[in-house]
């Protein structure tokens, strides 16, 4: 990636930032989008496994500050699944929406399943549901904004050859 | 080139864990330390996002909000529309509790409901029927006066001629029974309204405007001392033989939406003073209203009085007329005085020297009454 390509991937990488801090709360859905999952897959698949995993540490930390209580569950999940998306890119990494779409559902998904399970807050039938439910949902919403989102700025995330 | 790649899987692999064990241990924090770490983060780098966040979630409750702080504001200007209504209705309805309390007894409160049709200005429907006890001629009254009669009786309601009804006619009086006459509608022109005549008053009575005009009694339908309205001019007519005068009525029958209609045993009993007392506390009201006017005059002639007393003492004092002495009175050369013609004292009289020469007490002295000592 050239230092072209790197300057848009962070611009972009910091309007997702922005706009998890501005239009989720402003919308207020009960499954809300993540943009914080969105921008920490996008980053990536375009750097390698460990940097993903340093970048999904601090995401992860970032949005536990929010969360005191919380503090760690959302590191660990960002750090696995920032390792996990850069590790698999070669699989998903793919210039098609639909598998776009599939990867950003299943690293949301598999983001709240760590988080909830580390977090330990909601147990039983209300973690099941969260889960089963909430999350799957959470994660389709992602997907979707994540899709329209990927078509808004494709030119500025189209990877580059350097 | 294999080993490279192992090499870089093991970076990675060594990264990831050392993220991992951080991130545990983060979790594993104690809540005392947990909150520290927290706050220094959202109180540093941390602080733009959060701002931002806040800003998002004040919008969204603003969002939320809004149709309910339209529908409020809807409400209040509703309300406030409403408000010089209900002012207005207020204030009947208290001038009517007012009446009924000074009235005491013999009365029946009912609502005038107004129609819209052509002959609506000069009748009214009223809420309250036989069953209430209204009887055919029965007087309908309002805080301000005299408003018409019943003139037809429903169980339930009834109906009532306005004074403004062609037919209607009331005897009328002045309150202190110096003229009489017949009281009846006056139609001012298409658009003018209604006034009323008094017709028929003697040419030895003559009435000042804005003098009070009320029932008379005669006739067994109205009581005494009803008011009916004030006198605003005499006006000529073909009647050589008395005089008619224009009143301005004391009630404008298309305000009227609260009356008390009386009873039949209760006209025996009379009305006088009932509305007396109002023009009393209306009086009493007005003197409270000018009384700070009145006291600050009187203290200033006082004063100024006071002042003018010092002033003409000094003079008298020097030999020079008073400052009080109008010019005319200085004009005029002051005649000798007589030589008093001394009289020899009748017997029965007392000697001079026991008489007080200075009888005119001073007006700076004050007068010791018997018993109370200074």
């Amino acid at each position: 990636m050239n230092v072209g390509g790197a300057i848009r991937a962070i611009i972009s990488f910091l309007i997702f930032v922005v706009l998890h801090y501005t239009l989720r709360p402003l919308l207020g859905w009960r499954a809300p989008m993540d943009f914080l999952v969105l921008a920490l897959l996008l980053a990536s698949v375009r750097v390698r496994p460990a940097s993903a995993a340093v970048i999904g540490f601090i995401l992860g930390l970032i949005s536990d500050s929010l969360a005191p209580d919380a503090l760690g569950a959302g590191a660990l999940a960002m750090t696995a699944v920032g390792f996990g998306a850069s590790y698999l890119k070669a699989v998903f990494f793919a210039d098609n929406l639909v598998l776009n779409a599939f990867f950003f559902f299943l690293g949301k998904w598999v983001f709240d399943i760590i988080y909830f399970v580390a977090e330990q807050r909601v147990h039983g039938v209300e973690l099941v549901q969260q889960l089963l439910l909430w999350s799957p949902l959470s994660a389709a919403v992602t997907a979707a904004v994540g899709v329209l989102l990927l078509f808004i700025m494709r030119p500025l995330l189209e990877p580059t050859n350097a | 080139m294999a080993r490279a790649i192992r090499s870089n899987n093991r970076f990675d692999l060594i990264i990831l864990s050392v993220c991992v064990v951080l991130a545990l241990a983060a979790r594993a924090l104690p809540s005392t330390m947990r909150d520290p770490v927290a706050t220094g983060m959202r109180r540093s780098f941390l602080a733009p996002l959060v701002m931002l966040q806040e800003r998002s979630e004040k919008g969204r409750q603003s969002l939320l909000a809004a149709d309910a702080k339209q529908a409020h504001v809807d409400s209040l200007s509703l309300a406030s529309m409403r408000a010089g209504e209900l002012e207005g209705e207020n204030d009947r309805l208290r001038k009517l509790i007012g009446l009924g309390s000074r009235v005491r007894t013999g009365f029946i409160p009912a609502e005038a409901l107004h129609g819209r049709g052509i002959r609506d200005e000069t009748t009214v429907i009223l809420s309250a029927g036989s069953r209430a006890g209204v009887s055919r001629l029965s007087p309908v009254i309002a805080p301000e006066g005299l408003v018409g009669v019943v003139d037809q009786v429903d169980p339930t309601m009834s109906h009532a001629m306005l004074w403004t009804h062609p037919d209607f006619r009331v005897s009328a009086m002045s309150p202190d029974g110096t003229a009489f006459g017949i009281a009846q509608a006056h139609l001012t022109g298409a658009t003018g309204g209604y006034l009323i005549e008094l017709r028929g008053v003697p040419f030895r009575a003559t009435l000042k405007p804005g003098a009070l005009i009320v029932s008379s009694g005669w006739g067994g339908v109205w009581p005494r001392g009803i008011p009916i309205g004030t006198v605003l001019q005499e006006i000529k007519t073909s009647e050589g033989w008395a005089r008619t005068y224009l009143l301005r009525p004391a009630v404008n029958p298309s305000d009227v939406y609260s009356v008390m209609i009386l009873r039949r045993e209760r006209l025996a009993k009379g009305l006088e003073g009932v509305w007396q007392s109002v023009a009393q506390a209306d009086a009493a009201a007005q003197r409270i209203v000018v009384s700070g006017d009145s006291a600050a005059r009187s203290a200033a002639l006082a004063e100024a009085a006071a002042h003018r007393a010092v002033v003409d003492s000094m003079a008298r004092a020097n030999g020079a007329p008073p400052l009080g002495a109008t010019d005319s009175a200085r004009a005029v050369a002051p005649a000798p005085r007589p030589v008093p013609v001394r009289r020899p004292p009748p017997a029965d009289t007392a000697r001079r020297d026991t008489v007080r020469r200075d009888s005119v007490p001073r007006p700076d002295t004050i007068p010791i009454r018997p018993g109370v000592e200074r």
